[in-house]
């Protein structure tokens, strides 16, 4: 079994990381789009896909059935069977690997609702490190803008409802993200995560997302494809 | 009162668990079952309200995982965690309430098979051990011991050869006799070494049921007769250590102790 930190393999692993509201997939979604236009072999994973796992975490979400250890673990497993099943084996393949959250998620989730932080740690031990974890920092206030103008009704666990902080939806998702936020603060040296300042224009973000990027990439020639 | 191994859960408080948890572990065939059956229903003549639960019970996930297994495409880690989580559903929404309650909790096998199952296919012992580390721990853990030679008649002939039980995931190009006792060999290994560590009552699981039984029922008298178990290192702290190479008699039968001292309390 090997440990965060531990895998020699050809690929690279970009992830991205910010409370929601944060513009993080927009990022990686252009991030994407550029890859595959420059010949890349480019492969997406999304956080909570598992088809193994997903429909029990769907099933225990929709009913509450979901208590902070259960949550913790139920990610813990669906992100196994990713890393286990495509991660590995695609970074091995040499393809150029994208995730949208990655195990820095689990951390500030499941710390916030009260799991030990290094007992949560540890858990995720397996995972490849990345070869660049990109953090879009933003302040709490502009996230929550962002948010409300697009949408409306927040779900229990996403609203943090099983924490208790308040009976009301949005106001308990303003706490429960700002929790989120002091601990993806505190993983910006614990882990190294590359901030991008996230209130700058969507363009300049990316611009400066794609220089870190290709720095990684030209190290590593061959993983061009053929467009 | 009880404690966990080392991580505690947010919301669940260990303190006021004036029930008993009493695993019987032991590999694939030995007779747990049987022998959680009778001990039930002994239990539950002297007056004790028992819940039994075991691996893969779980609302959550216990589907699931009978599903995802059938599949036979589950990545060691994976089924790992799969478990754990299934564990952590019954714990909080089981025995815990049960042990608040004032329950006898029998458990079909806990998470010393969790942790000899994930290090017989290569996991890391330290990440094993971890990832468990919230459960309770146990009142007492009697683990029927068998060997690799016994099992087979028992394990097999009955109801034929399981894949996972034969460990067909790690050794798939063998044949499913040669692969069941690698695997089943290589589990019993660990076994031993976890009831070092766990201090298990190490139970013969050779002679027939009922003699089984009878020693079970001495053992766990012991345990319900104590008002508390003060918790010792990683272990339940009645333990007795018996030696890996002998597993002989049962060795927790102790006279002293008569049924009679249940119904004293």
């Amino acid at each position: 079994m090997k440990r965060y930190g531990d895998h020699r393999i050809p690929g690279r692993l970009f992830i991205v990381e910010g409370i929601d509201g944060s513009g993080k997939s927009t990022q990686l979604m252009l991030l994407h789009q550029w890859l595959k236009a420059e010949g890349y072999g480019v492969v997406f994973s999304e956080w909570n896909s598992s088809p193994l796992v997903k429909d029990t975490t769907k099933r225990g979400k929709k009913k509450q059935l979901l208590t902070p250890a259960t949550f913790s673990l139920i990610h813990a497993t669906d992100f196994a069977d990713r890393t286990e099943r495509n991660i590995i084996p695609l970074l091995k393949a040499g393809a150029v690997v994208l995730c949208d959250r990655y195990i820095y998620t689990a951390f500030a989730r499941d710390v916030s609702r009260g799991m030990d932080p290094e007992w949560i740690r540890e858990l995720y031990g397996f995972a490849v490190r990345p070869t660049i974890a990109f953090y879009f920092r933003v302040p709490l206030e502009v996230a929550m803008k962002r948010i409300s103008d697009g949408r409306s009704g927040f779900k229990f666990y996403e609203a943090g409802m099983d924490l208790g902080l308040s009976d009301d939806p949005d106001e308990s998702f303003r706490l429960f993200q700002g929790r989120i936020l002091e601990e993806y603060e505190k993983m910006v040296p614990e882990f190294g995560l590359t901030v991008i300042d996230a209130t700058q224009p969507i363009e300049t973000q990316q611009k400066q997302m794609r220089q870190l990027v290709l720095m990684k990439l030209t190290q590593a020639r061959q993983l061009r494809v053929a467009p | 009162m009880k404690e966990t191994y080392g991580v505690s859960l947010p919301g669940l408080s260990s303190d006021d668990l004036v029930g008993k948890l009493i695993v019987i572990e032991g590999t694939d065939g030995v007779g747990r079952s049987t022998q959680i059956r009778l001990l039930k229903e002994w239990l539950e003549q002297q007056g004790r309200a028992v819940l039994d639960t075991g691996l893969s019970r779980s609302g959550l996930v216990g589907k699931s995982i009978k599903r995802a297994k059938e599949g036979h495409t589950l990545g060691r880690i994976t089924l790992s965690l799969f478990y754990a989580t299934d564990f952590a559903d019954r714990l909080e929404n089981e025995i815990v309430p049960a042990l608040r309650a004032g329950f006898v909790v029998l458990t079909d096998r806990y998470i010393y098979s969790l942790m000899a199952r994930a290090m017989v296919r290569g996991l890391d012992p330290t990440w094993v051990r971890n990832i468990h580390r919230f459960a309770l721990k146990p009142d007492a853990v009697f683990y029927l011991r068998i060997g690799v030679d016994e099992l087979i008649p028992r394990a097999v002939f009955a109801r034929g050869f399981d894949y996972w039980e034969s460990g067909m995931d790690l050794y798939s190009t063998e044949d499913m006799y040669d692969s069941f006792r690698k695997y089943q060999s290589a589990l019993l290994d660990q076994f031993d070494q976890l009831a070092e560590e766990f201090h298990f009552n190490v139970v013969d699981a050779r002679p027939d049921p009922r003699e089984i039984f009878e020693g079970l029922r001495e053992g766990i008298l012991r345990v319900l007769v104590e008002p508390d178990t003060a918790q010792q290192d990683m272990g339940p702290a009645h333990a007795i250590v018996v030696p890996m190479s002998e597993p002989a008699a049962v060795r927790m039968i102790d006279a002293s102790v008569r049924e009679d001292d249940l119904s004293e309390k």
